[in-house]
């Protein structure tokens, strides 16, 4: 259990960049009209955007 | 002895500190055991009013911008109620109404992510250990202006925080580790459900319901819940290591907490009635030598 439980909080960053951060970033490109660059789709560049600011967050263990 | 008298402080502080103590406890007395059942309706209204937004929101009947700010308002109020709860203010323990002080402090604790039990116990610890370095589990929020408590709450939410560390501390110390699990699984659950709303067309209503004004709202609540009273975070004496200021938002723009020296030395006085506690005690806090402000 104890195993567990630190395994989750040790991945919390990336599951938050992946199950929130991802959609927030595409629906507010999508709200705001705002196209993705580099011929991406707005859920492609969210991944992209979201799913690094993710990682940086797990690795340096901070957002901002 | 009248607690109204003239020149208060100068024959105060001619009296032995058992005859101070006494004087302090009798007017503490005074504003205590009473059920504050503004808390409760403060509680359950607050709860009832954010509830309502997401389907207001989600049923088109409120524009989400016009939700946000009042989700804001919802968040930043959610704290206190359930801070009365924790110090049994509401009912202690084994009296009839100790259910509600207990629903008080679980009904509303969740919107902020905690369990009710971590911020009972944690806060307890806050008390005993005051400006403590190594053990008062708010001492990160410590910074030398408001500018920098502002970042200090900001850093607090940061995955290597040390405030985090301090928490998972202090449950330790209490033999508390069931509660460590329980926090992370109330943050894997809020997570899930801001998941949930995302991929299902609804992230921005989760961002800006929920996520958001929970980040500001905390932002806020520490910023006068913890930097302000305790402001440099030095004092570590029980007299000094909280004090009384004038804020510039006024009493309720900083949550009653300008009279937070009294809660720190009576607890069980309820939020509401500390202000008036406060001038009727003030003469022997200055006999005391408490740090004071222009109120």
């Amino acid at each position: 259990m104890e195993k567990a439980v630190k395994l989750v909080a040790g991945i919390l960053p990336l599951i938050f960049a992946f199950a929130f951060l991802v959609p927030v970033i595409d629906q507010s490109m999508q709200a705001f009209e705002l196209g993705a660059p580099f011929g991406l789709s707005t859920l492609g560049f969210a991944l992209l955007v979201g799913g690094s600011w993710g990682l940086v967050a797990q690795v340096g263990g901070r957002w901002i | 002895m009248n607690v109204q008298s003239a020149d208060f402080p100068a024959v105060l502080k001619q009296l032995s500190e058992r005859d101070l103590r006494k004087l302090e406890n009798r007017i503490a007395r005074k504003y205590s055991g009473k059920l504050p059942w503004i808390a409760v309706f403060w509680a359950f209204g607050n709860l009832a009013a954010w509830l309502s937004l997401w389907p207001l929101v989600l049923l088109g009947l409120l524009p989400l911008w016009a939700a946000f700010p009042i989700a804001c308002v919802n968040m930043a109020l959610v704290y206190l109620p359930t801070h009365e709860a924790q110090h049994d203010i509401i009912a202690r323990p084994g009296t009839r109404l100790r259910w509600l002080n207990e629903l008080v402090g679980h009904a509303t604790s969740w919107m902020m992510v905690y369990p009710f039990e971590v911020l009972r116990v944690t806060h307890m610890d806050h008390h005993r250990n005051t400006n403590d370095p190594e053990r008062d589990v708010d001492i990160s929020s410590m910074a030398p202006g408001p500018w920098s408590a502002i970042w200090a709450t900001i850093r607090n939410r940061q995955p290597n925080a040390k405030r985090n560390s301090d928490y998972a501390s202090s449950l330790v110390r209490a033999g508390r580790l069931d509660l460590i699990v329980l926090s992370v699984a109330y943050k894997v659950a809020f997570i899930g459900i801001l998941g949930a709303l995302a991929w299902n067309g609804y992230a921005l209503e989760a961002l800006l319901l929920w996520w958001l004004p929970y980040q500001i709202a905390i932002t806020y609540i520490l910023f006068f819940l913890s930097w302000a009273p305790h402001h440099p975070g030095t004092h570590r004496l029980r007299y000094t290591n909280t004090r009384s200021w004038k804020s510039a938002v006024g009493n309720i723009g900083s949550m009653g907490m300008q009279f937070h020296i009294v809660h720190h030395l009576h607890p069980y006085i309820p939020l509401h009635l500390t202000p008036a506690a406060y001038r009727e005690m003030r003469p022997i806090f200055e006999a005391r030598g408490c740090r004071l402000g222009d109120n």
